[in-house]
């Protein structure tokens, strides 16, 4: 199943992406318990290329890096504190993400509406459901669309903006550290607060059209609320405005711990400053850029909160996101297990999507792994 | 990379992105100070000549604002303020504890290595507006639909995968040779996860703390869905004031999104450093 490739390999990523200490692959299968079966080869793999990685990256507590060989403690007990530790997480996951993600599922192929008394009553209708949505339900259709076209054009300017900012960041300029934390603000503000100061700023007599007057003339000014266009360029804005500066913060993080060698290289053998960041920087960024993506990707597609507060989704259905119709369906409509099915296609579509984003590095990882 | 300084067209890109930045920020800051007859002025006035606090006096009593001929808000926001408090606190508690031993034991004992991330991945790819649907039926079986328990249980649960994963990738920049040399000497496994592995992770500890209370501080969906008239919190309130007013009330509502973002922005840049790593399930470090 994708899902399961896709999880393994966000691990793989976790651990090579970043150096650790090389004590901790060469004992990670020896005090495995439960370890499935398949986890010492793909993490020894993963685990290689540490070596070549610079220690300047690790910016842990520690940086020891004690030999292989130390004398292991006694084993006993061992098993027993391991479900002590993990049992507590293991209970709630099953209770809050499982058992619901069941209820949902056996949900979803029935015909159940609160108002036709319990759920157990209900009669199971198979896949008419899905069908119904993928076929017939062009407002869900419009908004997978709508929330996909939001979410790239979004990813492409945080991407942009981002990587601008990350750049000039690498050079040397008074009040550094003050204007990293200024350009954190946004990603640090909740999301409905979002959705309300840019609800506030598209007024008609508000600000933005305010300068726009300035600077383009009486009229200038956009009803920013009354019409699609406009409504989800609002839409795009604010989410851009609010999640640029977690694209900032990866890749300045990224661009620190490039290793100096391969540029130096680079620029002695007369590599142009643009070569030098187009071939031997941003093949490096490759992971990290990647890890950005998958995120913020995963988090676009749920894009609810400040959609909620700038417009519901109107006027009509014009700006309505994936949550928010399913939001509609469930608490206005009342069609739960309706709104269900819509979910797990949305879920399955993005398990795919997640396993598309993370292939290319996979391979990267693995092969340098090899050598 | 030698350190370059920055070239005057780029110092002045920088200075067109900190006005971008801020003056969102800036925008709502002077709502929240301005008297109501500068609230909806056209032309808008971007600062108020008479600088008030009668909006955040009119959050905790609604009849404040009558001095200015205006009419007050329906509902005070102390309990939404009192209620986003214990929500966030506790469900951060309850997270970080569950999660600090799940990190311990993923790390050290490898449990769950290779399955979790699948759940947890799943978990938060799937739109909360769907989990939401289960949860409403599951609780008003049980009789947790908008009371603080249910909404705690749900806050604490949701921000698991998140403290648990960030609180691993501290555990696991720990040699945990430091462990082994404690058990070496004599303790107990427990013991030395609890008296050396913790005390070492303190900081980040200290950080997937704030974190977590961000995300459930911020959190909407959930709270909106599961809350009646028992439960409130600062996001649902504030949502409730715009609908409820046809958002006129536009002083009060800044003034409790300020209220609102005020603790975020503190405890954000306290731990600035830590933010990339929080954001991406410990996958970046810095």
């Amino acid at each position: 199943m994708g899902g399961r490739a896709a999880a393994g390999e966000v691990t793989v990523l976790n651990h090579s992406a970043l150096p650790h200490t090389p004590a901790e692959a060469g004992t990670d299968s020896g005090t495995g318990v439960v370890a499935p079966s398949s986890a010492p080869p793909s993490s020894r793999a993963a685990a290689a290329p540490q070596a070549a990685a610079p220690q300047a990256a690790a910016s842990g507590t520690a940086g020891a890096s004690p030999a292989p060989d130390t004398p292991r403690p006694p084993r006993n007990g061992a098993r027993a504190v391991a479900l002590a530790l993990t049992v507590p997480g293991q209970v709630v996951s099953l209770l809050v993400l499982v058992l619901p993600l069941l209820v949902a599922l056996y949900m979803s192929f029935t015909d159940w509406s609160p108002t036709r008394g319990s759920l157990f009553d209900a009669e199971f209708v198979g896949f008419e459901n899905y069908g119904e949505l993928l076929v017939y339900d062009t407002r869900f259709i419009y908004a997978v669309l709508r929330t996909l076209c939001i979410s790239v054009v979004c990813l492409a300017l945080e991407f942009t903006f981002g990587l601008g900012l990350a750049v000039l960041f690498m050079r040397e300029f008074r009040g550094k550290s003050l204007l990293f934390s200024a350009f954190l603000t946004p990603m640090m503000i909740l999301p409905v607060v979002v959705g309300y100061i840019f609800w506030m700023l598209f007024q008609s007599n508000g600000p933005v059209n305010q300068v726009l007057e300035l600077a383009f003339g009486a009229g200038a000014s956009v009803e920013w609320f009354r019409g699609a266009p406009f409504a989800v360029l609002a839409v795009i804005i604010t989410e851009v405005w609010h999640w640029t500066p977690l694209f900032f913060l990866i890749l300045l993080s990224g661009l620190n711990s490039v290793p100096e060698n391969p540029v130096r290289a680079a620029v002695i053998l007369g590599a142009s400053p643009r070569q030098v960041f187009w071939r031997v920087i941003m093949p490096m960024l490759k992971p990290v850029i990647i890890v950005a993506f998958v995120i913020r990707s995963m988090e676009i597609i749920k894009l609810f909160d400040e959609v909620f507060m700038l417009t519901r989704g109107g006027p009509g259905s014009s700006t309505e996101t994936i949550s928010l119709y399913i939001y509609k369906l469930a608490f206005n409509d009342f069609q739960l297990a309706y709104g269900a099915a819509a979910a797990f296609i949305v879920l399955i579509g993005s398990l795919v999507l997640v396993h598309l984003l993370l292939a290319p590095v996979r391979d990267q990882l693995l092969e340098g792994g090899r050598k | 990379m030698m350190p370059r300084k920055l070239t005057p067209l780029q110092a002045l890109l920088m200075g067109l992105a900190l006005i971008v930045v801020l003056f969102p920020v800036f925008w709502i800051v002077m709502t929240a100070i301005k008297p109501p007859t500068d609230w909806n002025a056209s032309p808008a006035i971007w600062v108020p000549s008479k600088p008030t606090l009668i909006n955040f006096q009119t959050l905790f009593n609604p009849d404040a604002i009558r001095e200015y001929g205006v009419g007050g808000v329906s509902q005070a926001a102390t309990d939404a303020v009192i209620g986003s408090l214990l929500a966030s606190v506790s469900a951060t508690a309850i997270s970080v504890v569950i999660g600090l031993f799940s990190a311990i034991g993923i790390s050290r004992y490898g449990n769950g290595g290779k399955s979790t991330p699948l759940v947890i991945l799943s978990g938060r790819m799937f739109p909360p507006a769907a989990i939401a649907v289960p949860f409403v039926i599951m609780f008003s079986t049980i009789g947790l639909i908008d009371s603080y328990p249910g909404l705690i249980a749900i806050y604490a649960a949701v921000t698991l995968p998140f403290s648990t994963w960030m609180l691993k990738s501290f555990v696991e920049d720990l040699p945990r040779e430091i462990e082994e040399a404690a058990m070496i000497d004599g303790q107990s496994r427990m013991m030395a996860h609890l008296t050396v592995t913790i005390p070492l992770i303190k900081g980040g500890l200290f950080a997937t703390t704030m974190f977590v209370f961000i995300l459930n501080w911020s959190e909407f969906m959930f709270a909106l869905v599961l809350s009646y008239s028992n439960v409130s919190t600062i996001p649902v309130q504030l949502a409730k004031y715009v609908t409820a007013t046809a958002g006129t009330l536009y002083g009060v509502q800044a003034a409790l999104a300020v209220l609102a973002m005020v603790p975020l922005v503190i405890v954000g840049y306290r731990i600035q450093s830590h933010l990339a790593r929080g954001m991406t399930f410990g996958a970046i470090k810095q």
